[in-house]
């Protein structure tokens, strides 16, 4: 898994884009390099027999660049490698999967945080994935104190 | 954490709002090997969750069996990897909701709302399922051989649910992304206020909902159909129609573009 998000360098926006590198302050090697995505086996990384989930996900666009829509966060991927004619829809998928594997979606990151029941952190993209939310406590606001008769 | 009691009957819960707060996993699965099964007939619905998950998260289980589920409430939900359950029997309503990734098989009935929100995965029900069935579905494979009642796949946002029988009214209503194809009849208002994603029946419908057409089948219809039809081992009907969204109702795309990224 990736190293934790520094989140202190990211600067979000009002406009209406949903992007990842605006949510997570960065963007991650396979955005860039095709070859790192190369060896992704769709069908391995899908229940059944087919592409399953993967067949409603293809490529799109997003600030007129390439991207995939990474539902996990509500945030597009830009993709900024060249991709092959024809096929737009396999390598979204593939960056999508290597993003997931490798725990970089930022909803998927935000368990470590605010899942509340015991989950495997990665979901179903990768086997032995460690498990989140095992310790979940209440969130405090600073200096609030519950009130009398609570 | 903090349990609390409330109402009539008692019921204690967490912040969480989870029902059962002190309930443990049984530990009453026989194990053998990378498989292992259990009866449920004398546990909760949360004692039944709990061990399922105490087996496919704790003990690196990919194959588990269920027997006697009695037809409770909420079994196998929020299964979040991947691994293959067998459930012998029927389940209530809200089975296998949730889940992303599991391979669920269901020898009997179901009741609503089965496969609710399921993110990806295949549930396969052999007899016949309740209403809003696979509600609000983002992706994944919902196969339900025998009937349906009402509303299948509302709101679903992506996957394909394949029913052997007939469906009832409203079937995909306010549907907006994914695929349902539809071996029998189809009740009054097919497709209401759809958005988006293709609808086929192999029989007759009642009547179409607003902003709901008939369309033309491609071959990339086909050869969905065929695949689904191959792997699932169904008796694919020689014909079907297709039926879409008119776009009459396509307002939003104008009124609000950030809005339609939230439902891909």
């Amino acid at each position: 898994m990736s190293e934790p998000f520094d989140l202190s360098s990211r600067k979000l926006t009002t406009r209406k884009g949903i992007d990842t590198e605006e949510l997570t302050g960065k963007t991650f090697p396979y955005q860039f390099d095709r070859s790192l995505v190369e060896d992704i086996d769709l069908a391995a990384a899908t229940p059944g027999e087919d592409l399953n989930w993967l067949e409603d996900i293809n490529l799109m666009e997003e600030d007129g660049v390439p991207a995939v829509f990474d539902r996990y966060t509500n945030a597009f991927l830009k993709i900024h490698f060249e991709i092959p004619e024809g096929r737009g829809d396999e390598y979204a998928r593939k960056v999508l999967i290597k993003h997931l594997q490798e725990g970089n979606s930022y909803g998927v990151w935000l368990k470590h945080k605010h899942a509340k029941f015991p989950q495997p952190s990665l979901g179903s993209w990768i086997a032995d994935s460690p498990t989140v939310g095992e310790s979940w406590t209440p969130p405090r606001l600073e200096g609030w104190e519950q009130p009398l008769g609570h | 954490m903090v349990a609390v009691t409330a109402g009539e009957r008692g019921v204690r819960y967490d912040i969480r709002g989870l029902a059962e707060p002190d309930a443990v996993a049984p530990k009453i699965a026989k194990i053998d090997g990378d498989t292992a099964g259990f009866d449920a007939a004398d546990l909760s619905p949360r004692q039944i969750n709990l061990e399922l998950r105490r087996l496919v998260y704790g003990e690196g289980i990919r194959e588990v069996t269920i027997d006697n589920p009695g037809a409770k409430h909420s079994i196998a939900v929020g299964i979040l990897t991947c691994c293959r359950i067998r459930i012998n029997g029927s389940l209530g309503y809200f089975g296998c909701g949730l889940v992303d990734g599991p391979e669920i098989h269901i020898t009997g009935r179901v009741g609503w709302s089965v496969a609710e929100n399921m993110m990806s995965g295949v549930v396969v029900i052999d007899k016949n399922a309740g209403s809003l069935t696979g509600a609000a579905i983002r992706g994944g494979d919902l196969v339900i051989r025998g009937h349906v009642g009402a509303r299948t796949g509302i709101d679903q946002k992506g996957g394909t649910i394949i029913v052997g029988g007939n469906a009832g009214a409203t079937t995909g209503f306010m549907m907006q992304r994914g695929r349902q194809i539809i071996c029998g009849d189809a009740g009054g208002g097919l497709g209401d206020s759809m958005y988006d994603g293709s609808i086929y029946v192999a029989g007759k419908v009642a009547s179409l909902g607003v902003d709901c057409v008939e369309a033309e089948m491609t071959p990339a219809d086909d050869e969905l159909i065929d695949r689904k039809f191959r792997i699932y081992g169904m008796d694919r009907p020689d014909t079907f129609r297709k039926f879409t969204c008119g776009r009459k109702l396509w307002n939003y795309d104008n009124l609000e573009p950030s809005e339609r990224k939230l439902v891909l």
